[in-house]
């Protein structure tokens, strides 16, 4: 299969775009920040071909669908996603140094579903619908700019350490930080696209329910821990404006919310079960 | 102070404090925290299974007692239901609390560049220019006009003239809306639990029911008969089921009134009831069984609809079939194939249940005669989940107006636009402008920046 070829040169695109980050901000050379950049376009570009290939080959085989059905698909869109849009963030609030806290979770992602079966097959009827490819899609994006989130959280709380102790950032990676509230800025612009597309996925996952099976709501293990990350970012959204709140603990939050954004997508498959077609590595 | 007001004033000072509990936000960080760690607790410990397995996983004395604390079904148990009812009232009380703030948003704002006004802009410039005020008037408003779209309200006053732009005003209502449709979708649930049911039936292909079962295990009867007329399914090459569908009428005083053909992700609604495609199966119709006796020679066929005793050919004794199972699993885990459960009735005895192998015909020997499973005529039949769920459109209003209130929120703002036209001592045009908004205020102060600098290169 071809696409798997594709598939495996991103990983190693992905993998040098990672050493390339960490190196950024490491030296703290300029141009190497720009190479990293590129390499991981480079990478969303190989990979990008890949999905598409991918899904020219399932019509070929006469399955015809869009990948996104299985663990390897889904763990290969998010793979994606998260590089895309940590682009985009990188771009738009120029942080090029949270690049080494992002960019490794694309390497691993793809390592990880590299491990997984990978063969195309045809869908069982439930998932033959297309509230599917909105469901999946409008969740991956917020998965991904959580983990973005959770990326520039992180380095909030090593520069907010480091802001309180003054005098000693020059020279090291944290007098190379955006301050602490650019990064707190980010952090929330990004759940702040993260959390109405997780609101979009867990109301199209209902309404998909409510069509395939009769209910909209099941408290499925699935079901019950998307809920459980949408309730954290609720936490985070209004802990932002709370007077002693703001900063450290929505921080903090951001980065529980991503731990069980994790949990949600894989813990549940591997550790608890439910309904949900990617249950285990079947 | 009397006493009497002393109590009165200490009352309100207590409602005052539960007032100022409902309304903080630390009491929703809370009360969300809190939810989603009972949710947890709810998947690690599995809901709803049947008793038999719990006991299987835990002692006797632990699984009583998460059954007294409402463990096993907690997303029903008083005290998870008592927390959302908490988050309701705590959304209604800070509604009301915003309520007056919010609607102060929206009502019609000065729109006069007074001294006062100006004072409190932050982000506002003064420009002068040698160009008649009429041009200046004339690029000037053309210019924000392209920002704000639509016509500014003028005033004249003795100051100068007086332009105001708005957009956005409504989005102030953008926590009403992501508030309120939290409670919409509470309500639109309350509602199907109260007024909905949900049921199961399997109609044999042919067929025709007019009653469900529901949950708790009793029937409901409908008022009116659904008929499968097919069933049918295709399969994968590798043998896994692509689509599956039932051609279904609806059969009302004796005429049919819809037929339609439902599938995984398409079923059929009447009268507020829906019948989803869920599964499938087949049980016999009739069986021929071969009996031989005890030299092994044939005592003849005996074709037997299931459910009925028939005679064995030359005796007095009966057979009867009972039961079918597509893949019979032995004790020791093997699959012994096809099986169909009969019982023999030979008289002044009990009857004798046995089950006979399809593949395996030495092993139908039961007294004194054996038995060969000729032919099984099957009948398919189709299994439909059964949902009336009056509450559901509220749930669908309710998540859509959510996003659309949580986008409101997050990418739209209540903005307002001042600009102030004057002559100044020389007889030159003065003027000043400036904004407000309520929201993302660093991306507004950069938008105001860019206006004023395009003011600026006017007189160019
Ligand atoms: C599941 C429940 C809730 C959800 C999903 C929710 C959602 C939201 C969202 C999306 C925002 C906008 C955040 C932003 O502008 O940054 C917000 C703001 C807010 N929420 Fe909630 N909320 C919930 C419960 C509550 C409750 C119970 C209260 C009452 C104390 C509350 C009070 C507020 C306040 C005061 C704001 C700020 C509004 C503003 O800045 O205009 N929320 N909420």
């Amino acid at each position: 299969m071809t696409n798997s070829l594709l598939f495996g040169i991103s990983i190693f695109v992905y993998f040098f775009s990672m050493v390339l980050y960490v190196s950024y901000l490491a030296f703290r050379s300029e141009s190497l920040g720009k190479v990293a950049t590129l390499t991981l376009l480079a990478g969303v570009v190989v990979e990008t071909a890949a999905i598409f290939l991918r899904w020219f080959e399932s019509y070929q085989m006469g399955i015809g669908r869009a990948p996104l059905t299985n663990l390897y698909e889904s763990l290969v869109f998010f793979a994606w996603t998260v590089a895309i849009v940590y682009l985009i963030i990188e771009r738009k609030f120029k942080i090029k140094t949270a690049g080494a806290f992002v960019s490794p979770f694309p390497f691993i992602i793809m390592a990880y579903a590299s491990l997984t079966p990978n063969e195309i097959q045809p869908l069982v009827p439930a998932l033959q619908s297309n509230w599917l490819i909105s469901h999946v899609v409008t969740c991956f994006v917020g998965y991904a700019a959580f983990a973005v989130s959770f990326g520039v959280s992180f380095l909030y709380l090593f520069k907010v350490k480091a802001e309180t102790r003054p005098g000693k950032q020059e020279g090291t990676f944290l007098g190379y930080l955006p301050s602490s509230e650019v990064l707190d800025e980010v952090g929330y612009k990004t759940i702040a696209i993260g959390f109405p597309l997780l609101t979009i996925g867990i109301i199209t996952g209902a309404f998909w329910a409510n069509v395939a099976w009769g209910t909209y709501w099941s408290w499925d293990p699935k079901e019950t821990w998307s809920l459980i990350v949408w309730l954290i970012y609720a936490a985070y959204l209004h802990a932002r404006i709370t007077k002693g709140w703001r900063g450290n603990k929505a921080a903090l939050l951001s980065i529980v919310g991503f731990s069980a954004t994790l949990f949600c997508y894989l813990g549940v498959n591997l550790i608890l079960s439910g309904l949900h077609s990617y249950g285990g590595t079947s | 102070m009397p006493e009497d007001n002393k109590v009165k004033q200490k009352q309100t000072d207590v409602i005052d404090k539960i007032w100022g509990i409902f309304i903080s936000l630390r009491l929703v960080v809370i009360l969300l925290l809190v939810l989603s760690v009972l949710s947890i607790v709810g998947t690690v410990i599995e809901q709803n299974k049947p008793p038999q397995e719990y006991y299987h996983l835990f002692r006797p004395e632990t699984v009583e007692l998460l059954a007294k604390l409402g463990l096993l079904d907690m997303y029903h148990s008083w005290w998870f239901t008592s927390c959302l009812a908490l988050l309701a009232l705590n959304i209604i009380a800070c509604t009301m609390e915003r309520y007056p703030l919010i609607m102060k948003g929206l009502r019609k704002p000065n729109t006069v560049l007074d001294e006062k006004l100006e004072a409190g802009l932050k982000d506002s410039a003064k420009i002068r220019y040698s160009l008649p005020s009429e041009t200046v008037e004339k690029r000037i408003t053309a210019i924000a006009g392209k920002t704000f779209s639509g016509a500014p309200v003028v005033t004249d006053t003795e100051s100068g003239r007086h332009f105001f732009y708005e957009k956005g005003k409504y989005t102030r209502l953008s926590f009403f809306l992501t508030h309120l449709s939290i409670l919409i979708i509470f309500g639109g649930a309350i509602t199907g639990s109260l007024l909905g049911f949900k049921g199961y039936v399997n109609i044999n292909e042919g067929e025709t029911i007019s009653a469900v079962k529901v949950r708790q295990g009793q029937n409901t009867d409908l008022n009116f008969s659904l008929q499968c007329n097919s069933f049918n399914v295709d399969y994968y090459d590798n043998g896994a089921p692509k689509d599956y569908r039932s051609d279904l009428s609806v059969i009302r005083n004796g005429k049919e009134v819809i037929r339609k053909t439902i599938r995984v992700n398409d079923p059929l609604s009447y009268e507020g009831i829906t019948f989803y495609q869920s599964s499938f199966g087949s049980i016999p119709e009739t069986v021929t069984l071969e009996i031989r006796g005890r030299d092994g020679g044939s005592l003849g066929n005996v074709v037997a609809p299931v459910g009925r005793q028939v005679d064995i050919p030359r005796s007095d004794v009966k057979i009867e079939v009972a039961d079918y199972r597509e893949h019979f699993h032995m004790q020791d885990g093997s699959e012994a194939g096809t099986v169909v459960g009969v019982n023999i009735y030979r008289p002044g005895t009990a009857p004798e249940g046995v089950w006979l192998f399809e593949a395996h015909p030495d092993m139908n020997r039961h007294g004194e005669y054996s038995f060969v499973v000729k032919n099984i005529q099957l009948k398919k039949y189709t299994g439909l989940q059964v949902t009336k769920d009056p509450g559901v459109w509220m749930v669908w209003t309710g998540s859509v107006l959510l996003v659309a209130g949580i986008m409101m929120a997050f990418f739209m703002s209540h903005k307002k636009f001042w600009i102030r036209m004057e002559k100044d001592r020389k007889g030159r045009v003065e003027v000043t402008a400036g904004g407000t908004t309520n929201k993302n205020k660093h991306a507004f102060a950069a938008e105001v920046a860019g206006l004023i600098q395009s003011f600026r290169e006017v007189s160019k």
